[in-house]
């Protein structure tokens, strides 16, 4: 891992000549008994990669679901674009069409092809014609490289593939904001590393992500900034560099050591 | 004992409409059925409790009546409960799409459940309304699930449609008993009865354990 230079984007967080896109204030969630997170606050500029990094379990999934309100935020409050995000349903829709969510699972819908999976937001949420869903369809999967899957059903694609269909689903809303859930936690070894260059091809790109991950090697060379989880708290955050050579906290010292990850 | 089989052929004509009415109530129950039991389904899983309510209201009331005591009760309790003067025809579909929409219901309420709810998330991330969840994404691969139940329903529909019988509809059992009744060949028409029924309904039931080994097990 000691070839690895942290990349240039991440010396500085981008400049806050912008106002954030994504702002939490002392998020709360609860489930029961179980508090899953527990006054989280931490923001997202325009154009960056801020990783989401810690235990299973510590709340990092959850922020990003209450992000796009496929969870409610029990206190505190979530921004999107200087506004709270809604409470109705409707608006929920409005601020949900400007994210694009990649899950664990893929969670593609099986009984449509590649290209249907990819079309059906456009055409459906947007109401964009058949013909122009089915063109953009397309340019998406020639762009994450499976132009030659188009007609292709989920079951019969890779794990890698179907989550890189999945990235194109998303990216057909043409959304400000990309939301990732452990993309590459239920993927063979050999195919995490196609769904990982197209996200750094997108970072590139200056796509807007946040990023669940256990890949530490993405958080350091693509993420800007990384936040460290614990028991539904932030215990640390800050730019790659910071977290993975000289972290101030103890306990994200010892997280990332059983990880087996040599800075 | 002194066996006549020409009563048969001799009503054949009667038998042939009889079949006829049979295929014709079971198509138009299921066809009404279908639909009518994704609706009263979308009411039980509805947001608001009053439709929740009304949903369950009517799944547990129509499941668990005698489907002949419904039949009797279209006929003669309908017409002056709401002064509708339906025929015997009209009258046994309404029974049955009673009765065979309540089951319906509670498949497709099984069928939906059984998607998984990230399939739901999925949708709902894109921006997808909870009607446009259901209609594009769950009820899709529900109706593929549930193919092989509501196949099964249907041969059980298509024997009970004889139960309209009992109102004079002129269906097979009606038919069938009508030519008992005037030629007393009591055996030979219940037994020709029988044969006609099991020969249309043996390929059907072929047909379900065929869509049973198709769609019973993918994904």
């Amino acid at each position: 891992m000691s070839g690895m230079e942290p990349n240039a984007r991440d010396q500085a967080r981008k400049s806050a000549a912008e106002p954030p896109v994504v702002v939490y204030e002392g998020v709360v969630k609860r489930f029961g008994d179980f508090t899953a997170l527990n006054g989280v606050s931490a923001s997202v500029n325009r154009g960056e990669v801020v990783c989401l990094i810690g235990p299973s379990g510590s709340g990092k999934s959850t922020l990003l679901r209450c992000t796009n309100m496929l969870e409610t935020v029990d206190g505190g409050r979530v921004l999107f674009d200087d506004a709270p995000l809604p409470t109705t349903e409707s608006e929920a829709r409005r601020v949900r069409r400007r994210m694009g969510m990649v899950f664990q699972n893929f969670e593609l819908f099986p009984h449509m092809t590649a290209l249907e999976n990819v079309s059906v937001g456009p055409q459906t949420v947007l109401g964009a014609s058949a013909r122009s869903a089915r063109d953009r369809a397309q340019a998406l999967l020639d762009k994450v490289g499976l132009s030659e899957k188009a007609d292709s059903y989920p079951n019969t694609l890779s794990g890698g593939q179907q989550q890189r269909v999945a990235i194109a689903r998303a990216l057909a809303m043409d959304p400000e904001v990309m939301l990732f859930d452990e993309p590459t936690s239920a993927l063979d070894p050999e195919t995490i590393g196609e769904v990982l260059n197209v996200m750094k091809q997108l970072a590139e790109e200056g796509m807007t992500m946040i990023v669940v991950t256990h890949e530490m090697a993405f958080a350091r060379r693509v993420g800007n900034w990384v936040i460290v989880f614990d028991h539904g708290r932030v215990i640390e955050q800050g730019p790659p560099a910071q977290i993975f050579e000289r972290p101030h906290e103890e306990r994200t010292r010892e997280f990332l050591s059983h990880l087996a990850w040599s800075g | 004992m002194n066996l006549d089989w020409s009563v048969a052929w001799q009503y054949r004509g009667m038998l042939a409409d009889g079949v006829v009415v049979t295929i014709l109530l079971t198509v138009l129950t299921m066809a009404i059925s279908v639909p009518a039991g994704i609706g009263v389904m979308l009411l039980r899983q509805s947001r608001f409790p009053i439709l929740r309510a009304i949903g369950l209201v009517y799944v547990e009331f129509f499941r668990n009546l005698p489907l002949i005591l419904l039949v009797y009760w279209s006929f003669y309790v309908l017409p002056l409960l709401i002064d509708l003067q339906l025929s015997p025809f009209a009258t046994g579909l309404v029974a049955l799409c009673l009765n065979v929409t309540a089951y319906n219901s509670e498949t497709f309420r099984a069928g939906v459940n059984s998607i998984r709810a990230g399939q739901t998330n999925a949708g709902l991330a894109l921006g997808m309304s909870r009607w446009q969840v259901m209609r594009k994404v769950v009820l899709p691969q529900a109706l593929r699930r549930i193919l092989p139940v509501l196949a099964s329903t249907w041969v059980s529909l298509f024997k009970d449609t004889s139960l309209v019988s009992v109102i004079a509809v002129g269906d097979l059992a009606h038919a069938a008993l009508q030519v008992r009744s005037q030629t007393f060949r009591v055996l030979e028409m219940l037994t020709v009865m029988a044969l006609i029924y099991w020969s249309l309904g043996y390929p059907q039931a072929k047909l379900v354990d065929w869509i049973h080994r198709k769609y019973g097990t993918s994904e």
